[in-house]
């Protein structure tokens, strides 16, 4: 199961796909790789695929935005092959068809691997890997994980404001320079609010005797095993193969050729 | 990395955490702003035109923190953040984050992070501008993009980032600092002092 | 006081100290002179704001930097100065529950909480499970290891501010006013871990309280602080109250009930038969987990009316259903023989007020004055009036020295009275007040008391929320007790009083004369 790959090794292997995936112009690499992460996704990473859906579907809809746009403005040594039609006062040709689908394509393996990344990873496990892998300094690695504990309480804080203010007699914003203000008078409470926050919490962590050295122990171990290593070779061995298959069905195409 | 105070690290944290959400509401406003300058033919420079508003962290942060490295921290944490919570673009947003944080600190590292007036303020949002384009050039294929458009694109880049991470993150910190929370940091000290020489 | 041998060596020595705050010229602690020993127990009290917080962030270091303060004079901690110390490493050596716990805590759920501390005293992971789960079993929270602190009610979270500190097994302990928040046997309880603990360790404690009731007979010491934080009485506390009465009620120091004549409160039941409120078949949840439910009862005008009740009985839930800030799964609730759903907003918050239990959780401006000047200025009252009507509440509330302060920079008791102050500006049909009393020094509590006093003879019903039995046999008319999210009494306080079963149940504490005169008859 992918929740249980190291949450390092995880984020190393998400990333050097992505960033080698930007190679390829083609549309058969990126495609080839999609299905290999929809596999993954879908047979080992217990994630539902309803909710995958819901991050995915409005994601992919931008996706082919992007498609859309390169299409229109495609570099002319992109405008290969014939015109196929014409869309107000722009000419799409079969090159930029292929361009602008590949990179639509390229965009849907990000927004997968950015989603089988962030729907199998617990945020505070990803800190601790880090300090315990990656020696981050303790106080670097909870001084940002302090900072992520405001993530959950953001909404109470904004329901306790809004209290706040219904109890004191605020009134509703009515017109727009209203609405402006009210903005104002929730923003920067709720920022103030979240600094006065962030300088107790760094408080209170130092009151129960942390000193940011390095020596102190872990109540959540965390270690890196074979099965780590497997998945990222798995990741790795996975896009050479769709280069490679690419390649000699003769789809192959870098950037700047 | 070792003059900075737990407080300081937590502050650019949550200030990450704050803004990482922001970030990701702005993606809608993008793609609402595509949909209104697509028909009239200037659809790629919509996230253009707001581009600025991605870099906006840094400059909070280092005006009022005012230490080394922490343009680039704050911006690392909010893109971490933008993935954690799910994001459109992908864990190499986090490689993203971190050019743009980069970018911005360049501004400050020039003055050896002595200088906070609001000119080094919008310098930086330009400098983030002019770091991070080449980035999304390689990562989005801007390449397959006419020229001109390309050239207009980074133009409108640099804008944004003097004027919406420039000023207005100057005003958002300086609106927070006005009301006293940040007493124990460089922005609330500089303020004080000033009302202090003023009353005297 | 044990340590009456002059050779014994303090473990704490303070020498002419004197700590300012950031940017100011007075000093807030000034030119202290004092010794703590480490096996003995030291209650201190002082008016609210003398600096006795302050006091306690200096003695574990935290404090100046923590505030960028200024200090003089030193502070020795077994013969060093404090800040000689490394960074973090006086903070293992003397532990402190903050007097607002919501400030105390760093992780997300209560198991992180506590194993953060392990942590950093480096304590083997395989012994840490044992470790925590004892503490939690001190302070009676073994059910919510797993729960998210923020969900914890008031006084949950201030146990588990103890069960953390406990688990750095301190040299000294600093107890700032830890048990304000908790109900009556929780309070006894929380006092007896503590003398237990401090028999097992030989260990020195400082207990920072307004109330001394429960540790008159239990502290060996007892320090009294003048305004400006320096030592004006010291000795055994039994001999202060006794012999030291005047300059106490100058330093609006309560004395404990042992020490008062008995006071009967004016029976005067209400005269009105409409109920202002009508509240029936209440129920509420969080999640799956029933709070309330079955809820009824009736409020009249002009009457103090008490809610009691164990620490997460769901007072506070109550209160913010009263005040539509939480909608209720069913039940109906009717302000003025109108449902409480079809009041317009403007209307209720004009003619309801309410107070949170967390004061901050009611400020909305930069400064006190203008804190308290809102409600007037919202509501349009010309500004002579609100000159007077707010000069009147900052003397009263002994708040003026402080009017150009920010409200989040108070002392906790500063806090509490200024969030109780913002609902005072006029005269609404109903009151509600989440514990409004807690923190108080004798003369501001009188002073608070005589303020709802004042909007009962106008008229105005004041629901109020508290642990403190004395506050209700003195003051109110009427008592509600919540247990398992249910009523279970409804009637006069002396009524209560004699249900020794229910009180055991609820977790309850007759107030001390009733307990001293039962006593008296189980014997006589
Ligand atoms: N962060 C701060 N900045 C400036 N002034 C402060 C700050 N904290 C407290 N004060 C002021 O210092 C004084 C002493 O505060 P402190 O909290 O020590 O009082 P206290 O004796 O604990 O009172 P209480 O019994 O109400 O808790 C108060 O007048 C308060 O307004
Ligand atoms: N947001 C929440 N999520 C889950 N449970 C909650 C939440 N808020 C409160 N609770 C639970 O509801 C119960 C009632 O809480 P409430 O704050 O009303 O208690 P209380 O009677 O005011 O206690 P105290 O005297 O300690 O203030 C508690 O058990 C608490 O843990
Ligand atoms: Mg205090
Ligand atoms: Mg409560």
């Amino acid at each position: 199961m992918i929740q249980t790959i190291n949450p390092t090794i995880k984020a190393v292997a998400v990333l050097i796909p992505g960033i080698l995936l930007s190679f390829a112009f083609d549309i058969v690499t990126p495609l080839l790789f999609l299905v290999y992460l929809l596999v993954l996704t879908f047979f080992f990473a217990a994630i539902p695929w309803k909710k995958w859906l819901l991050f995915f579907l409005p994601l992919s809809i931008f996706a082919m935005g992007v498609a859309w746009m390169t299409m229109l403005y495609t570099d002319e040594s992109y405008q290969t092959g014939p015109v196929l039609f014409q869309f107000l006062w722009f000419e799409v040709t079969l090159g930029s068809l292929q361009v602008g689908v590949s990179l639509a394509l390229r965009s849907l393996c990000f927004i997968t691997l950015s989603l089988l990344f962030a729907l199998t990873t617990d945020p505070t496990k990803f800190m601790l890997s880090l300090m315990q892998q990656v020696k981050l300094s303790p106080k670097i690695t909870y001084g940002i994980l302090a900072g992520y504990r405001f993530l959950p309480t953001f909404q109470t804080e904004l329901v306790l404001i809004k209290q706040a203010h219904q109890i004191r007699g605020v009134q509703r914003a009515k017109g727009f320079k209203q609405k402006w203000q009210h903005y104002k008078q929730y923003a920067i409470p709720l920022l103030a609010n979240s600094i006065r926050k962030a300088e107790r919490v760094a408080v209170a962590m130092e009151s129960k005797g942390f000193t940011g050295d390095r020596h102190r122990t872990f109540y959540h171990a965390l270690t890196i095993s074979l099965k780590d290593w497997l998945f990222l070779a798995g990741m790795l061995a996975a896009l050479a193969l769709a280069y490679y298959l690419s390649y000699q069905l003769g789809y192959l195409r870098l950037i700047g050729q | 990395m070792n003059q900075w105070k737990l407080k300081d690290i937590v502050l650019l944290s949550m200030l990450g955490v704050v803004f990482g959400l922001i970030y990701l509401a702005f993606f809608g406003v993008g793609n609402v702003l595509y949909g209104l300058l697509t028909p009239v033919g200037l659809g790629p420079l919509s996230y253009e035109l707001i581009f600025g508003i991605w870099f906006i962290v840094s400059i909070i942060a280092a005006y009022i923190i005012r230490k080394p490295g922490v343009a680039f921290a704050s911006e690392t944490i909010a893109a971490l953040t933008e993935v954690l919570v799910g994001s459109t673009a992908g864990p190499t947003l986090i490689l993203a984050g971190m050019v743009q944080g980069l970018g911005a600190e360049l501004a400050f590292a020039a003055t050896k992070w002595q200088d906070y007036r609001l000119r080094i303020l919008l310098l930086s949002g330009v400098t983030a501008a002019m770091v991070s384009f080449p980035y999304h050039y390689f990562m989005s294929g801007f390449a397959a993009h006419a020229s001109w458009l390309v050239i207009t694109m980074f133009i409108t880049r640099m804008i944004s980032g003097a004027l919406i991470a420039g000023l207005l993150g100057k005003y958002i910190a300086d609106q927070l600092a006005a009301t006293g929370v940040l007493s124990g940091y460089p922005l609330g000290k500089e303020r004080q002092q000033r009302e202090e020489q003023r009353s005297a | 006081m044990k340590n009456s041998d002059p050779h014994s060596q303090p473990l704490f020595q303070l020498r002419q100290f004197s700590f300012y705050y950031q940017g100011q010229e007075q000093a807030v602690i000034d030119q202290l002179s004092l010794s703590l020993f480490a096996d003995e127990i030291t209650l201190l009290m002082g008016a609210s704001g003398a600096g006795k917080s302050t006091l306690a962030l200096c003695l574990n270091g935290l404090y100046p930097e923590a505030v960028e303060g200024k200090t003089e004079g030193v502070i020795l901690y077994q013969g060093k100065p404090t800040q000689a110390y490394a960074k973090g490493l006086l903070n293992q050596k003397v532990g402190i529950v903050f007097q607002d716990p919501e400030s105390q805590f760093c992780m997300i759920r209560v198991e992180d909480e506590l194993a953060f501390v392990l942590e950093n005293l480096a304590v083997p992971r395989e012994d840490m499970q044992a470790q925590i789960q004892a503490a939690l079993e001190l302070v009676g929270m073994e059910d919510y290891l797993y729960h998210r602190i923020h969900d914890l009610s008031g006084g949950q979270k201030q146990k588990i501010a103890l069960a953390s500190v406990l688990l750095m097994k301190p040299d000294y302990l600093i107890l700032d006013e830890p048990t304000a928040n908790l109900d009556p046997v929780s309070r006894l309880e929380f006092i007896e871990v503590i003398i237990k603990v401090q028999k097992e360790k030989q260990q020195g404690i400082l207990v920072i309280e307004h109330q001394a009731e429960d540790w008159v007979e239990r502290a060996d010491r007892m320090v009294v602080f003048n305004q400006a934080s320096q030592v004006i009485i010291d000795d055994q506390p039994a001999k202060v109250f006794a012999n030291y009465q005047d300059i106490l009620h100058a330093q609006r120091i309560a004395l404990p009930p042992a020490y008062l004549k008995r006071q009967s409160l004016p029976q005067s039941s209400p005269t009105a038969a409409v109920p202002v409120m009508e509240v029936q078949q209440l129920a509420f949840r969080h999640r799956s987990q029933s709070i309330l439910h079955d809820v009824s009862f009736f409020i009249y005008p002009g009457e103090l009316l008490a809610i009691l009740g164990e620490n997460g009985a769901g007072k506070s839930t109550l209160l913010q259903l009263l005040t539509r800030l939480k909608q209720p799964l069913e039940g109906e609730i009717t302000f003025q023989q109108k449902p409480l759903a079809q009041w317009s907003e403007y209307e209720l918050r004009q003619r309801t007020g309410f107070v949170f239990q967390q004061p901050e959780h009611q400020f909305i401006c930069d400064t006190v004055y203008q804190e308290i000047t809102f409600g007037m200025e919202v509501n349009e009252m010309p500004s002579a009036y609100i000159e007077n009507r707010a000069a009147a509440l900052l003397r009263l509330l002994d708040l003026e020295q402080h009017q150009f302060q920010n409200p989040f920079m108070l002392s906790g008791g500063q806090k509490r009275r200024l969030s109780v102050a913002t609902m005072l500006d006029e005269t609404p049909e109903i009151l509600f007040f989440d514990e409004p009393t807690y923190g108080q020094d004798a003369q501001t509590t009188k002073e608070l008391l005589g303020i709802i006093d004042n909007l009962q003879q106008q008229g105005t019903a004041v629901v109020m929320v508290t642990h403190d039995m004395e506050l209700v046999a003195q003051h109110c008319q009427r008592a509600i007790v919540l247990s398992e999210g249910g009523i279970v009494f409804d009637g006069p306080p002396c009524h209560l009083w004699k249900e020794n079963q229910l009180l055991d149940k609820a977790r309850l504490r007759a107030p001390y004369h009733e307990r001293v005169t039962q006593k008296a008859a189980t014997i006589g």
